[in-house]
């Protein structure tokens, strides 16, 4: 006469298994052979970019004049460049270069977005709205402009300061310029880099600061810090991630874009983009100097992009078909 | 209107299965429904949101969304199996001999056709007509179903009309091929009330001027009481109860439509001033209860309801209604 | 229809002002003096003299106030003149008059090539979504997506020597009908294609469930008008307003295309200007840009009630 409890029983057993979230995503991103392909290729970058100094035989530096030139051999597997500089070294250390650049370049991104989406989002008011006004700046002028107009009102002084220490102090250092080319790469690419992070910052925090849950924790007594640590970042994580990985790719990309336009890493330091850049002015005569360093960074880009497409249908199952 | 010679019903839906692919794999939605269309009759197909009765319908011409398959049955129209035609010639009864309204025209007329050129469109692929012809045809129709200055509103878009006229648009789709049947998807519930009467009532004049049968798909049984010659209910995938409409309203025999039944506010019964509702909602597909899919829902299960599943049986003493319900059933032949 | 695009010139006058105001002040007060870097870059025996690029920063009006300079560059323009190159001395109107139709010819093509190709091809994806088909148009996609074009053309060139009797790989300007074309043009859209394949497959993939694709179904169309008038037609719409996405796409494409094929158009113009500091090249370049970028939103604007009537209500009343 009444509803038995056989069906409310099965009702619950029918349930899934309560998964994290997190185990969910990794399995779902598993499933994704180009992102575990992506995956598998980063990681191996990683290793080369971390380790490469002791794989190589030859140090990228090194000129054998003797020895220029030379086609791919087992000897040189990428060949000789011009100065006799072994191509493989020099393309292995263009990997270490390209994650210096990209990791230290999202980090800083990173931060400085994260910090300021997250007040803008929080505090709102006129705040909130210089921030956005600053992104819509920032991501609505051409980025390579910006970045030739940061390196070239910024390299100037600071070539001047560092001549007038090793004047002071002799000391060789302030004459490394390569420090010098890495300062104005990181941060003119970190200026260029951080609204994205500020503005999926804000729209989260923006999101979640309405929910009723986070109201209750308010009226509770707990303070903005402790809200924003236990409500705001676990949920703003996930798209943070999908965002950080694409920022790897995309900072990798802009690196070797500006160094194949001559106002990134310049020369003798290997990069891959300067390297491509050094190797179309001879490539009908010796394809390999362009093929190397152009096939590393494309299976680069390509990784990321894999990766990244895998970890946004991971994590946001919902937005994704 | 059935020649008496011709006793086959038009359409004869016999054990129509339907799956939805879920995440746990698929789940039955439509569990062997047995429904039959005479020439020249109305049906009612009633019951809540969810309970499969658009899904019975698409199915038939299979315009079913990617993830729902039929699974078995058969679905005989005018002698031939709808489930086993081929491509094209299913294309020839989509439009044809089958027309189809649904449920809301905003959203069912395609939003950058003039209504003219949307109207046209079956005439020209299954009435074989030119464009000119079919322009004519097409402002008849618009006549026929009471839009005024049609020669003017053939020219307009979709969205330039009111809901009504919409509507009215879509039934003249419907009907352009002079259908044998015309399959109406709820084409009242994104309508004001009273524009819900007025189409009910073009319906109602049109089939008979045009002696077509009509599949009325509706969760709202006052509205078609006087539309309708017999009443399919439906339940979580399954018919319960089917009955000529006089008898379904003077006896409702499944418990489940007797709750639907007493949930239609009555102006005359001043003094019950609360509706009654059935508590509870219908079984999600895949968790479907494993005896009568009402019983969790039903005050007057008992323990065979929960076992086995009931199947469609003739109530004595009256022609043409059949219930699924055990209970109902030994009471009948108690009572006998 | 008139007055409203003569309404968004009008709008679009100020809004390039302050752009080119924002350079002439980075040009100004940022960059390095160009005139002292052409000294620094000149060969051993020219002298750096501080008094000589005085002189010459003055006759070249580098010493007048800020806004004089900027005021007398925007007069200057009004009459047609764009001033001279600081590094070659040319006339900016020269150089730039014979850079564009190198790149406009290539960008007009890209922009054919893509809507041909990259709309059918997000179709069928999305015909077939879900399955083989789908994957790997979506895969090549996102393939032709993360590949810079100085990765992509000069593997291309590598590949094609290998091909190629007797290495002799296509290199240069020809024109659009020489064969030359084809290797810049192919890169050059790899990247809008995969945009618009994306695009398109989302939009069909939206529109497949709507209600009315199920009527025209239901009404015995054939499929093939089914999916041209019922589904391309919605989906155009907005794919189209995509255009100025497609847009800064090619012309960001294009410097680095212009510069691995060896192009004489705008885009090594403006790597070589932006290097060089040239800033009369720099302006002109970017008041053409401006207008470009605002031309597309424009064209956008004014297609849109075509495609879309219900958007012709909004549009009379403005």
């Amino acid at each position: 006469m009444t509803i038995t409890p056989v069906n409310l029983s099965s009702t619950v057993a029918d349930d899934e298994p309560p998964v994290s979230l997190w185990r969910d995503a990794w399995h779902r991103l598993l499933r994704n052979k180009l992102a575990v392909a992506g995956l598998a290729v980063v990681v191996l970058l990683a290793f080369v970019a971390v380790f490469g100094p002791w794989l190589t035989p030859y140090d990228f530096l090194t000129q054998d004049l003797n020895a220029r030139n030379q086609a791919p051999s087992l000897a040189h597997l990428f060949g000789t460049d011009d100065l006799g500089r072994d191509v493989f070294s020099r393309v292995v250390y263009g990997t270490r270069t390209a994650f210096v650049v990209a990791i230290v370049v999202t980090t800083i991104a990173v931060v400085i977005g994260v910090t300021l989406g997250a007040m803008a989002g929080f505090f709102g008011g006129l705040f909130d709205r210089t921030v956005m006004w600053f992104t819509d700046m920032t991501m609505s002028v051409p980025n390579l402009l910006l970045v030739v107009v940061i390196n070239a009102s910024l390299k100037a002084p600071i070539t001047a300061w560092m001549e007038a220490r090793y004047q002071a102090t002799l000391n060789p250092f302030y004459r490394e310029t390569i420090w010098v080319d890495f300062l104005l790469v990181f941060g003119s690419m970190a200026l260029i880099s951080w609204p994205p992070y500020a503005r999926l910052v804000r729209a989260q925090v923006l999101s979640i600061r309405g929910r009723p849950y986070v109201t209750a924790a308010r009226a509770l007594g707990l303070t903005n810090r402790l809200i924003l640590m236990r409500y705001i970042v676990p949920n703003a994580i996930g798209p943070l991630i999908v965002s950080v990985s694409a920022g790897l790719g995309t900072a990798m990309v802009l690196e070797s874009a500006f160094s194949f336009l001559g106002v990134g890493v310049n020369p003798p330091t290997p990069s891959w983009g300067n390297m491509i850049s050094d190797g179309l002015r001879v490539w009908q005569h010796y394809p390999h100097l362009l093929a190397a360093p152009a096939a590393v960074l494309g299976l680069a880009t390509v990784a990321f992009s894999f990766l990244g497409d895998g970890l946004n249908d991971a994590l946001n199952p919902r937005g994704s078909k | 209107m059935t020649a008496p010679a011709d006793n086959k019903p038009l359409l004869d839906v016999r054990g129509l299965t339907i799956e939805i692919d879920t995440r746990r794999g698929p789940a039955i939605i439509i569990d062997g429904i047995d429904l039959t269309v005479g020439k020249g009759e109305t049906v009612g197909v009633v019951g809540e949101s969810g309970c499969g009765k658009s899904l019975t319908m698409l199915s038939l011409v299979r315009l079913l969304p990617n993830k729902i398959k039929v699974k078995g049955g058969s679905a005989e129209f005018a002698g031939r199996d709808l489930l086993k035609m081929s491509k094209s010639e299913l294309r020839q009864v989509r439009g044809g001999k089958i027309g189809f309204v649904f449920q809301d025209p905003m959203t069912s007329l395609n939003p950058v056709m003039r209504i003219g050129d949307q109207l046209c469109e079956p005439l020209i692929y299954h009435s074989g007509l030119n464009k000119a012809d079919a322009r004519i045809r097409a402002i008849e129709l618009l006549r026929l179903v009471g839009i005024p200055g049609p020669e003017q509103r053939i020219e307009a878009y979709p969205h330039e009309l009111s809901g009504g006229m919409r509507q009215r648009v879509m039934i003249a789709i419907g009907l352009a091929c002079d259908p044998e049947l015309l399959i109406a998807d709820e084409p009242t519930t994104a309508l004001d009330v009273t524009i819900q009467a007025q189409i009910v009532d073009l319906v109602k004049d049109l089939r008979k001027k045009l002696n077509m049968s009509v599949v009325w798909i509706t969760h709202d049984l006052a509205l078609i009481a006087g539309l309708v010659d017999r009443v399919a209910v439906l339940y979580a995938g399954t018919v319960v109860e089917d009955a000529p409409v006089g008898e379904l309203f003077a006896r409702p025999t499944h418990p489940y439509t007797r709750g639907l039944l007493a949930s239609i506010p009555k102006l005359s019964d001043e003094r019950a001033s609360r509706l009654s509702s059935i508590g509870g909602t219908p079984p999600e597909p895949g968790r479907r209860p494993k005896g009568c899919p009402f019983a969790p829902r039903c005050a007057l299960a008992e323990g065979v309801c929960h076992e086995r599943v009931p199947v469609l049986e003739p109530v004595a003493g009256s022609g043409g209604h059949r219930v699924a319900c055990f209970v109902a059933q030994r009471q009948m032949k108690e009572a006998a | 229809m008139l007055r409203y695009i003569a309404t968004r010139l009008l709008l679009w006058i100020p809004s390039v002002l302050l752009v080119m105001l924002a350079v002439y002040a980075m040009a100004y007060y940022g960059a390095g003096d160009p005139i002292k870097l052409i000294f620094l870059r000149a060969p051993g025996d020219v002298a750096y003299n501080p008094e000589k690029i005085e002189a010459i920063r003055d006759a070249a009006g580098l010493n007048r106030p800020f806004l004089v300079q900027f005021g007398s560059y925007i007069l200057n323009l009004l009459q047609g003149n764009f001033g001279n190159s600081l590094t070659s001395g040319r006339s900016v109107w020269a150089m730039v008059s014979a850079a564009a139709p190198v790149s406009f010819k290539l960008g007009l093509c890209a922009v054919v090539l893509t809507a041909i190709v990259a709309v059918p091809l997000g179709m069928i994806a999305a015909m077939n979504q879900n399955t083989k088909i789908d994957y790997t148009i979506l895969g090549s996609a996102l393939f032709l997506w993360a590949i810079p074009a100085y990765v992509a053309g000069p593997l291309l060139m590598v590949a094609l020597i290998f091909v190629l009797p007797g290495g002799k790989v296509p290199y240069g300007w020809g024109g659009i009908f020489d064969l030359r074309i084809l290797l810049p043009l192919l890169v050059l859209s790899f990247q809008p294609i995969a945009l618009i394949v994306r695009q398109t497959r989302a939009a069909v993939i939206e529109v497949l469930s709507e209600d009315f694709v199920r009527t025209a179904r239901a009404k015995g169309v054939p499929e093939m008008v089914v999916a041209f008038r019922h589904i391309l037609r919605p989906v155009l719409t907005p794919v189209v307003t995509q255009l100025g996405l497609i847009m800064i796409t090619i012309v960001n494409g294009a410097i680095f295309v212009e510069l691995v094929f060896g192009l004489p158009g705008l885009g090594r113009l403006t790597v070589s200007a932006l290097t060089n500091s040239d800033y009369p090249v720099i302006l002109a370049i970017t008041l053409i840009g401006s207008f470009l970028v605002m031309l597309s939103n424009l064209l956008v604007d004014v297609l849109y009630p075509l495609l879309d009537p219900r958007a012709n209500d909004t549009m009379r009343s403005r």
